[in-house]
């Protein structure tokens, strides 16, 4: 799988096409917005998605542990969609989790999704530290460098008269932001008030998802 | 007292009106009268001027006086448009009020306040007047048996615009629903004259079914503009004869010009405008313009204030604008139902013919305008074909059924394939559908605890609603016509009308455009409203709509086949015409009617292949897809295809000799699912299939969901699903949906199955004269969006690097 290189408060970064970030350095991969069993939670307001988010989700993890083979796994935030999500979290689910986290240390941030609930056998914290990188869902007032999720961040590329939305990671000086790894979730464009007063307009480091590449703008 | 015996009407309540207006009764309205009297279904066929609106209420009203303050609904009447349901409104008062007759009627409508609604419900008028949307709704309502127990009549007006879509599909469910609950209801259609009636009579009639039928002996004087002009060899905008079509429109009182985009009619009227030097009042009127400036240009037009409309199928249906005396009609007329339409807008008075100029905006067209002509003399109009029902509006009026209560689904099941367009809905896909709107359908049960109707436990047969909240989502969720994502245009405080999200996202600040006649330039936009000012700018850009394309008709495309090969009418064409049939019969070959030309000829460094079809341009996208794909086998090393309504042609860099060998039947089996995959369209149809069956909401109550969201969330569903489960019943209705109106399966089955005798194969040294319009039209895209979209990145970022000088080391 092709990466793109990215340096973030100077350490070496590869951004994946499935929208996960290794961190080289430290054998951490970090993933973020899982929002797993969304689908269930929209079928309580009668929006019957199809029920495969989870499975595919899950699926899409094991993919990428088996092949980086991190010893750290960080989540930084909004692993569940809501409370009903663990419904969708079936048995062989959690036991191919638990499974997982034999070889690698499972590191799950709480969102604004996921703060209040629980999964047996799994701890959340509100953030977490390593050197000085910060891992925290929504960033907040620090001298640190922060790797955060939250935004499912979507770039808008006009180009040669025609005009695409991507997704992508994006980062500023300090703040990296990663997409949403999940599936049926949607994005913002990050020139939106609500990111630009997180990240700034300028000097952005822009990277599109492309099918299987990330791009560097 | 002497009782004419031949004519029953005499002794109608509306007998006295007519004499007062020296009317007499046309012989299609004794014959309705009496059939329906006797409990006939009829459908009436007749043409604008002859009295059709009144030819529905002859029974009505006779029924109404003779029962005497008749308490509830009585009659309904629907028609496919709104403001076409206000004007027969206007129409229905005079008789009833002239006549101080004893007889309540109302609009109801999209337009219709709640309060006006409300009060509807409490007490009917004998006759509503309504669309099939707002019927649909009545339908769902708790009470909807009561309402309409004591229906005696119902009306479709126009029911030629009802026979092949999807809005056919969900009034046909909903007339069962009213025969279900009043068992002696009549139906009467009323056409505008039809190839073939009896499919509107299977679609429309139950009882004792007849077909009434009036044919205008005055046909209409259609002839092509004489240009002096050279007429390009490629495009559609007219742009060479403007000087002339001005001339034309100075010469009559009021013009109708009818173009077949809106981007066209955005173009033609800056082009006018431009070199309108008397000053004549020039209008445009399009489906995206804002709903008041629409009526001004429509009250204008009626009342004479304007000397020009240039408008889109938008003017096409119903309303009597008496004064028009010339329609122009700029480009293909696509269809001779379409174009008798338009030309039908001038002249509303049987006795005189209307009178339309054709002005062909490339060299095919003029052979396809002429073509037109020809048939339009012969009478020989276009068949309009039944489609089988859509799974999708099924579910949707499963889901209405629920709303008005309780149901027994094999009650349903039988009502619904009472529909004709649901005659063979197989109870399998049916009870598909009912788990569809119950949790999704979905084969894991995931949802058990979340359902939207349920079965009752003392009997498995009858559903209920779990909530009366769910009513409200119906409610917002009705109908048939799903629109692209579309965005507000404001001038000032002004709304000017809608424009496509997809245009606009391609302009930026300071961008000029042309819209609603005027220049204007891009500012911002905020919450769905795009802000723009006045411009002076010249160069400006025309929103482009998509699904603007009118595919052409299979009659027509006949009758352009015909006419290409009858050589001895070539010196009657313009000379340019003439000069470039006969030197392609030089160099290559004019197929006859029932051949197949191949062409072809290398040139620059590759090779070219040209198939002329004549299939329309949904028949030859698919077919240019297929080739694609067969050419690749063959190792020809194809690089793209373009398809017109005529022809097809693919360039390559091998020469492909086995051309004959490919073109058969099974290059569309063999390749056809692959097309609908890549191209996207069954992703596309997935979208209007999820929200039509309201899967997904069009909007959520209180949140107004942007067109783009439900698009993209449509698409994540899609790719989810289609992995997952296959078979899912949404998907094949998407299938189905693409195979019957997107891609002409039909239609090119038909060709392919006898194509390989046919073909006439051409080996030239180079491009024919024939092959010229289409060879010009290889400017498009033929990339799939996923294609596109790496594309840019891909090039994007390479540019970048360029500027950063950093290529060399990537």
């Amino acid at each position: 799988m092709y990466y793109q290189l990215i340096n973030f408060g100077n350490e070496e970064f590869h951004a994946y096409p499935d929208k996960s970030l290794y961190w080289k350095r430290l054998n951490t991969l970090i993933v973020s917005d899982l929002h797993i069993g969304k689908s269930i939670s929209y079928a309580k307001n009668k929006q019957f998605l199809p029920p495969y988010d989870t499975k595919e989700i899950l699926n899409k993890i094991f993919v990428s542990l088996d092949k980086i083979k991190p010893s750290n796994l960080i989540i930084v935030g909004d692993l569940l969609h809501d409370v009903f999500s663990t419904l969708s979290l079936k048995y062989q689910d959690h036991k191919n989790l638990i499974q997982y986290m034999k070889n690698t240390d499972f590191i799950w941030i709480k969102g604004n999704h996921d703060e209040n609930i629980q999964i047996e056998g799994f701890k959340n914290l509100t953030n977490y530290k390593i050197d000085k990188f910060l891992f925290t869902h929504i960033p907040i007032e620090t001298s640190l460098f922060q790797i955060c999720g939250h935004y499912h961040p979507k770039v808008k590329i006009s180009h040669r008269g025609k005009t695409i939305f991507k997704t992508c990671f994006v980062h500023n000086e300090k703040i990296f932001i990663l997409p949403s790894f999940g599936i049926l979730t949607g994005g913002l464009d990050i020139h939106s008030k609500q990111i630009s007063d997180v990240l700034g307009k300028n000097n952005l480091s822009i990277y599109p998802v492309g099918q299987d590449k990330v791009y560097k703008l | 007292m002497y009782i004419n015996k031949s004519n029953p009407l005499l002794l109608h309540p509306l007998n006295k009106w007519m004499k007062k207006k020296k009317w007499s009764w046309f012989p299609h309205q004794i014959e309705t009268f009496r059939h329906v009297r006797t409990g006939s279904d009829v459908v009436v066929f007749a043409p604008t001027g002859a009295g059709k609106t009144l030819t529905g209420f002859i029974n009505p009203i006779d029924d109404l006086i003779k029962l005497k303050k008749f308490k509830g609904l009585h009659t309904l009447y629907i028609s496919p448009l709104k403001s076409l349901a206000n004007d027969i409104v206007r129409n229905l008062e005079k008789p009833i009020k002239e006549l101080d007759l004893n007889i309540s009627f109302q609009v109801r409508t999209g337009d219709t306040t709640p309060y006006k609604k409300q009060k509807q419900k409490q007490k009917p008028p004998n006759i509503l007047i309504t669309t099939p949307e707002s019927l649909a709704l009545l339908n769902s309502y708790e009470n909807a048996k009561e309402f309409f127990h004591n229906l005696k009549y119902i009306i479709i007006d126009e029911i030629h615009t009802f026979l092949d879509n999807k809005r056919a599909d969900l009034l046909s469910l909903n007339i069962e629903r009213l025969q279900t609950f009043s068992p002696n209801l009549q139906r009467i259609g009323l056409s505008a004259t039809l190839k073939n009636k009896q499919d509107a009579k299977k679609w429309l009639c139950r009882k004792k079914p007849k077909i009434v039928s009036y044919e205008n002996s005055v046909l209409p004087k259609i002839k092509i503009l004489e240009s002096k002009e050279r007429i390009p060899w490629s495009g559609h905008m007219a742009t060479y004869s403007i000087n002339e079509i001005y001339k034309e429109i100075m010469k009559s009182k009021l013009t109708i010009i009818f173009v077949n985009t809106r981007a066209q009619a955005e173009y033609m009227f800056k082009n006018l405008w431009l070199i309108n030097k008397k000053k004549l009042k020039i209008a445009v009127h399009h489906g995206s313009l804002e709903k008041n400036l629409r009526l001004k240009v429509e009250n204008n037009l009626s009342k004479g204030l304007v000397d020009c409309v240039v408008a889109t199928s938008s003017l096409e249906l119903g309303l009597d604008y008496g004064d028009v005396e010339k329609i122009i009609q700029i480009g293909a007329p696509k269809g001779i139902n379409r174009l008798l339409q338009r030309v039908g807008r001038s002249n509303h008075n049987l006795n005189t013919p209307s009178k339309a100029i054709l002005v062909p905006t490339n060299r095919f067209e003029f052979i396809e305008a002429k073509a037109a002509i020809e048939e339009i003399k012969k009478n020989n109009l276009d068949k309009i074909d039944l489609k089988e029902g859509s799974f999708d509006v099924v579910a949707q009026h499963i889901f209405a059924t629920a709303c008005a209560g309780q149901f027994d689904i094999n009650d349903l099941y039988k009502e619904i394939i009472k529909a004709y367009p649901y005659k063979k809905l197989k109870l399998n896909d049916f009870r598909q559908l009912i788990n569809l709107i119950q949790d999704g359908g979905y084969v894991l049960k995931n949802y058990d605890q979340f359902k939207r109707i349920f079965q009752l436990r003392e009997n498995k047969n009858i559903y209920k609603l779990v909530n009366r909240r769910e009513t409200r989502k119906y409610r917002m969720n009705v109908g048939t016509i799903i629109e692209n994502p579309m965005l507000k245009i404001k001038l000032g405080t002004k709304t000017l009308g809608n424009i496509e999200e997809v245009f606009i996202q391609n302009l930026s600040q300071g961008d000029s455009f042309i819209f609603a006649g005027q220049v204007l330039e891009f500012q911002s936009m905020k919450n769905n409203l795009v802000q723009v000012k006045r411009s002076k700018s010249l160069i400006s850009k025309i929103p482009s709509y998509s699904g603007g394309r009118m595919p052409l008709s299979t009659n027509l495309a006949n009758s352009v086949r015909t006419l290409l090969a009858k050589s001895n009418m070539w010196d009657s064409y313009p000379e340019q015409i003439t000069a470039w049939l006969k030197r392609q019969k030089n160099i290559s070959n004019i197929p006859k009617k029932d051949e197949y030309l191949v062409e072809q000829f290398p040139r620059k460094k590759n090779f070219y292949t040209v198939i002329y079809t004549f299939a329309g341009w949904h028949a030859n996208q698919t077919l240019g897809f297929l080739l694609l794909r067969g050419f690749k086998e063959f190792n020809y090393k194809p690089l793209g295809f373009v398809a017109n309504d005529y022809a097809i042609v693919l360039w390559s860099l091998k020469e492909a000799k086995e051309i004959k060998t490919i073109l058969h039947l099974g290059l569309l089996d063999k390749h056809l699912d692959n097309y609908l995959e890549e191209t996207s369209i069954v992703k596309r149809l997935f979208r209007d299939n999820a929200i039509i069956s309201c899967l997904i909401e069009r909007r959520l109550p209180g949140m107004e969901k942007t067109g783009k969201q439900v698009l993209f969330s449509s698409d994540l569903i899609y790719t989810v699903l289609k992995k997952n489960e296959p078979d899912h019943i949404l998907l094949k209705s998407s299938y189905e949906d693409a195979k019957k109106n997107m891609i002409d399966y039909d239609r090119l089955r038909e060709i392919l199955k006898k194509i390989d005798k046919k073909i006439i194969l051409k080996r030239l040294k180079s491009i024919s004269p024939l092959a010229v319009p289409i060879i010009l039209e290889i400017n498009r895209e033929n990339l799939s969006k996923k294609e596109t979209d790496e594309y840019i990145l891909e090039d994007l970022e390479n540019e970048i690097l360029k500027e950063a000088n950093v290529l060399s080391i990537n």
